[in-house]
């Protein structure tokens, strides 16, 4: 890869790369210090990348290293974060009790409670979903920026969409309102 | 039931495309002939479509990409640029850059006067090309959109800092029309906004981005003098990017024509006898 990655490349990430900065940190100063810092250690490393390499699935694991990284130099001790929801059954990831209201409740949702529902998701879940349902990474390319099975990343992403589910359906609706 | 609840378990791994060969196959087999399973299916891709929907989820701002473009560059002029086998006597070279410390300041004040200062590009080139590519890719709509340029004037004003004035060229010469006016947008720059007007000409956008002298300076890249503005044209990302300061403003022109996008020059001097300003900038 040469001076052309982050030219053409790298830049057209930049958005996707900041929603992800955004839903590991939540905080804007930190995720936008968090895309620099990606940014210049995948151009530090890009003459290891080879040419046919994806380019984004890797931009996205080098960002989840780098945010490791922070954060165990900023914890003195152990540190857990959103995991509060891991004891949900991942036996079952049955789509079931989705009836015709709950479509039109969703339909009438506007994106921001959707946003809102997704960064009010843990951060394990919030992640998973971001990687799939935004940024369409496939499950073997998520778990490769996870750092862990496809089968986790299966269980992880049906958990965490019931919890959305869930946390969509605890909310009231304000199209209505709004809609003048 | 058993083959219903089996179908309905791999549900999320057909709608994520996940799910090939024969157990897609047997998966859709199922949905044909199964009305509860087809149902609950068709509520999950609705779910999921609600959630895609919010894509993008967050939009860097344009100091961020700014701050990237610039600092990336610089990185990878360092990393790419150097030979490997360059690279692989590093540790040499620090013995030797160790012995040179010593003789800097000797080596800085003999050249300084003699060595010519690299031509950088100016941060505000690169937010103008970044921003004509976000527009051109429907990421940065307009704010508003006309075809007139008295109304893109009254409706920066209040909003920026400085008078947004867009030539009506075209009207006032009674030539053909070779370029549309498609509207106008704030974009963020620093802790300011900046004026974004749109043009389209032969079906290739042009972009004019405007701001105060006091936030941003044209440098860099090739300087062309011409009618006492001096003119900064720089190639950003197969761009043509033109800037240069004129009464207290700083204008920055982006196009993909030939050339060094000097066509572009015509949203604002369209008339024959602007002809002699645009010549200079046509390469020799």
């Amino acid at each position: 890869m040469g001076d052309s990655l982050i030219n053409e490349q790298a830049i057209a990430y930049i958005d996707a790369l900041f929603g992800y900065a955004m839903t590991l940190t939540r905080d804007r100063p930190t995720a936008e210090d968090l895309v620099q810092e990606t940014y210049v250690r995948a151009a530090r490393a890009a003459d290891k990348l080879a040419e046919d390499s994806n380019v984004k699935n890797w931009l996205f694991v080098v960002m989840r290293n780098a945010w490791l990284n922070q954060i165990r130099h900023q914890s003195k001790g152990p540190r857990f974060v959103g995991l509060e929801d891991e004891e949900f059954d991942s036996s079952t990831c049955v789509a079931e009790g989705n009836t015709n209201p709950q479509i039109i409740y969703l339909r009438k949702l506007e994106r921001d409670e959707v946003r809102l529902a997704i960064e009010s998701l843990p951060v394990t879940y919030r992640e998973v979903v971001v990687l799939r349902d935004i940024e369409g990474f496939s499950y073997q390319e998520i778990a490769t920026v996870l750092g862990c099975p496809a089968g986790t990343v299966m269980s992880r992403l049906a958990r965490a969409r019931e919890k959305l589910r869930g946390l969509l359906d605890s909310r009231e609706p304000k199209t209505q309102a709004r809609a003048v | 039931m058993q083959a219903c609840k089996d179908i309905r378990g791999r549900i999320n791994l057909y709608l994520d495309n996940e799910l090939q060969g024969d157990d897609r196959l047997q998966f859709e087999s199922h949905l044909r002939d199964c009305e509860a399973c087809r149902s609950v299916t068709r509520t999950e891709q609705r779910f999921l479509d609600g959630v895609r929907d919010v894509k993008p989820l967050y939009v860097a701002s344009t100091d961020l990409r700014t701050r990237i473009l610039e600092s990336s560059t610089d990185e990878f002029r360092v990393q790419q640029r150097m030979p490997s086998f360059i690279r692989a006597r590093v540790v040499m070279a620090a013995a030797v850059a160790t012995l040179l410390l010593f003789l800097l300041p000797v080596i800085v004040w003999r050249f300084r006067e003699r060595a010519p200062q690299p031509q950088a590009v100016s941060s505000f080139a690169l937010m103008a090309a970044d921003t004509h590519l976000r527009h051109s890719r429907g990421q940065l709509p307009l704010e508003m959109t006309t075809s007139a340029p008295q109304e893109v004037s009254d409706w920066f004003t209040n909003k920026v800092s400085f008078k947004v004035k867009i030539p009506n060229y075209q009207e006032s010469s009674g030539q053909e029309k070779l370029y549309t006016l498609e509207g106008a947008r704030l974009v963020a720059l620093r802790n300011d906004y900046a004026a974004y007007v749109a043009y389209e000409m032969k079906g290739r956008p042009i972009s004019l981005v405007i701001t105060s002298d006091g936030v941003a300076k044209p440098s860099g890249g090739e300087t062309i003098k011409a009618k006492g503005l001096t003119f900064h044209y720089n190639a950003i990302q197969g761009l043509k990017v033109i800037t240069w300061s004129d009464r207290g403003l700083t204008y920055a022109l982006v196009s993909d024509l030939d050339e060094r996008g000097q066509q572009s020059c015509i949203v604002c001097h369209q008339g024959a006898k602007d002809q002699d300003f645009i010549a200079p900038l046509k390469p020799h």
